[in-house]
């Protein structure tokens, strides 16, 4: 794994949950919630949970008013592209203007930087169900973003309806989406009720929900 | 068709154009942004018609003046600008003019904050605007229920020629569910509006006037009667609840929208305790379910109302107990969501309680 991780996706893809899920599992310094579209159902509400395992969680919230939904960036979001000792997963908006949000980032950016930029996609979002849909999305957020996409990550899933050839279908369809962009299928994420028997692309890995309740 | 992922308020807003909607006014506010987000991109690729209004007075009276030439209208907005609205809401009852209203509750009162929260029962079943009128009111427990009803409601609002109100809290419109858009059948297209100002004077013989002024007080009296008999109809036909686990209950929670989910979850972890509780999840809010009351079990001895406000169905519940029951009430209000486990605590607290006495 990179040293910094972005993921953006388009919404409802469950990049903030793949978010939480990576800075947990894979122990980063940082979770920098770039998201400031949403106004529910962010990684603000995990704060603890992550600072438990370790994780600098950067995000938007005011302080004593985390209904807020004022969209500005901590100026923390930065240290990790100056501090190279430092680990982070970074959480993107996935359209064109919560992409370039990653613009301010980018004379920080080295040539040669640790860096892999990643979009989830989920293909029983209308929005992305079908291998066209997801190129242009990926055109999308290298236009706002201002930098190359590396991989791309299944995330199909119907949450509690979720079967396993709900992923294989996902599998298909961004298998297709690979070959027109040559981009690989780098992870794999299945509900933690559904273990999958076949083999999937990339590195499979079961997704816990943290950010979504039981009762939801 | 097959089933697809979607976000609550963008579901709610296909849902609307599914049912047959032909024109969207609104103003922007959270948590409820993503309809006219949505519309105002699928509602012209659709060849129908969205406009931003400058504020939401001007959108419910644009609902107001398209409803009236005989589209069939839908506006959104959450409960701020849901209070903003209520002039028109009762000028459109006033003039048997056709809508649909989807409001996507916050916290209050004033601007509140724009947490999920269902503080508007009161301004959705008593209403905020002036005269005898009533909105029919849903209040769905899940995205499904949420796109089936609103696929319903533009032949409702057509049939009663009456706003339709689907009021659902934050969470609902911002949480993520399968749905299926073909699970409710279709409603079928308008059927025809002899009363609109649709610009067909003389063809028909007689001019249609859209008025919710009448000068006479008699003339008025009897305009206000004739509305009641629909709203007796809306009374008799439109009552709709979910009983859940009642049969041997005896206490039995009320709970409608996103509280009934997390009802639901505490009546599991409680039946799994051996305590035997049910629930009566109302649907429609106006008219208030009160069928459901009547056919509880003998088992029952008390009613535990739950509302993520502080108390306003409540005061529904009470007028229908009409004393039979004893009564409790749990909420939580301002944006505080509560958790399952505050619910179960509530129920042992009333257990330890009846122990004592």
């Amino acid at each position: 794994m990179k040293r910094l991780t972005i993921l953006s996706g388009h919404y409802g893809a469950g990049k903030s949950e793949i978010a939480v899920n990576m800075a947990i599992d894979f122990r980063m310094d940082a979770l920098v919630d770039l998201d400031i579209i949403n106004p529910y159902f962010r990684s603000r509400s995990v704060h603890a949970l992550l600072q438990e395992h370790g994780v600098n969680l950067v995000e938007s919230s005011v302080e004593k008013s985390s209904g807020s939904d004022l969209p500005y960036i901590s100026a923390q979001g930065s240290r990790p592209f100056y501090d190279k000792s430092l680990r982070a997963v970074y959480d993107l908006a996935g359209t064109k203007a919560g992409a370039k949000i990653m613009m301010q980032y980018r004379d920080l950016i080295d040539a040669d930087e640790d860096l892999d930029f990643f979009v989830v996609v989920n293909v029983f979002r209308p929005d992305t169900d079908t291998p066209d849909k997801i190129v242009r999305l990926i055109e999308t957020l290298e236009g706002g973003a201002q930098l190359k996409v590396t991989g791309l990550i299944n995330n199909s899933n119907l949450i509690k309806e979720t079967k396993e050839e709900h992923i294989a279908q996902g599998e298909k369809i961004l298998q297709e989406g690979s070959k027109e962009t040559d981009l690989p299928i780098v992870y794999t994420f299945y509900e933690e009720s559904v273990k999958p028997t076949r083999r999937f692309s990339g590195e499979v890995r079961p997704l816990r929900r943290y950010l979504a309740k039981t009762w939801l | 068709m097959a089933k697809v992922l979607m976000k609550g308020n963008e579901a709610m807003a296909l849902a609307a154009i599914k049912g047959g909607c032909d024109a969207f006014f609104g103003y922007p506010i959270t948590p409820q942004n993503e309809i006219p987000e949505y519309l105002s991109y699928h509602m012209e690729k659709n060849d129908r018609v969205f406009v931003q209004a400058e504020s939401e007075v001007a959108a419910i009276n644009m609902v107001y003046g398209a409803g009236g030439a005989g589209a069939r209208v839908l506006t959104s907005s959450s409960s701020p600008g849901i209070a903003l609205k209520q002039e028109g809401i009762s000028y459109l009852a006033g003039s048997e003019v056709p809508c649909v209203i989807i409001n996507v509750m916050r916290g209050g009162p004033g601007l509140g904050g724009i947490q999920p929260a269902q503080s508007d029962y009161n301004q959705i079943t008593r209403g905020g605007g002036n005269g005898d009128y009533r909105v029919l009111s849903f209040a769905p427990e899940n995205l499904q229920e949420a796109v089936n009803i609103i696929k319903e409601s533009f032949s409702l609002a057509d049939y009663y020629r009456n706003p339709v109100m689907i009021a659902v809290d934050g969470l609902l419109g911002q949480m993520m569910e399968p749905i299926d858009l073909d699970e409710a059948p279709d409603f079928g297209p308008a059927k025809e509006k002899p009363w609109a100002a649709d610009g067909s004077s003389g063809k028909r013989g007689s001019r249609n006037k859209i008025v919710s002024l009448h000068l006479d007080p008699y003339k008025l009296e009897e305009h206000n009667l004739n509305l009641k008999k629909k709203y007796d109809e809306m009374v008799d036909k439109e009552q709709r609840y979910e009983t859940v686990e009642i049969d041997d209950a005896e206490i039995v929670f009320v709970a409608y929208g996103s509280m009934a989910r997390i009802a639901r979850s505490a009546v599991d972890t409680l039946r799994k305790e051996g305590v035997k509780v049910g629930m009566i999840r109302p649907i429609s809010l106006w008219p208030f379910p009160q069928n459901a009351f009547e056919k509880l079990p003998k088992s029952v001895h008390t009613l535990l109302t739950l509302e993520m406000s502080l108390g306003q169905m409540h005061q529904d519940v009470r007028i229908v107990n009409n004393g039979r029951y004893k009564l409790d009430f749990y909420g939580r209000t301002g944006g505080v969501v509560p958790e399952p486990e505050e619910i179960v605590e509530r129920v042992h607290k009333l257990l330890n309680k009846e122990d004592q006495s």
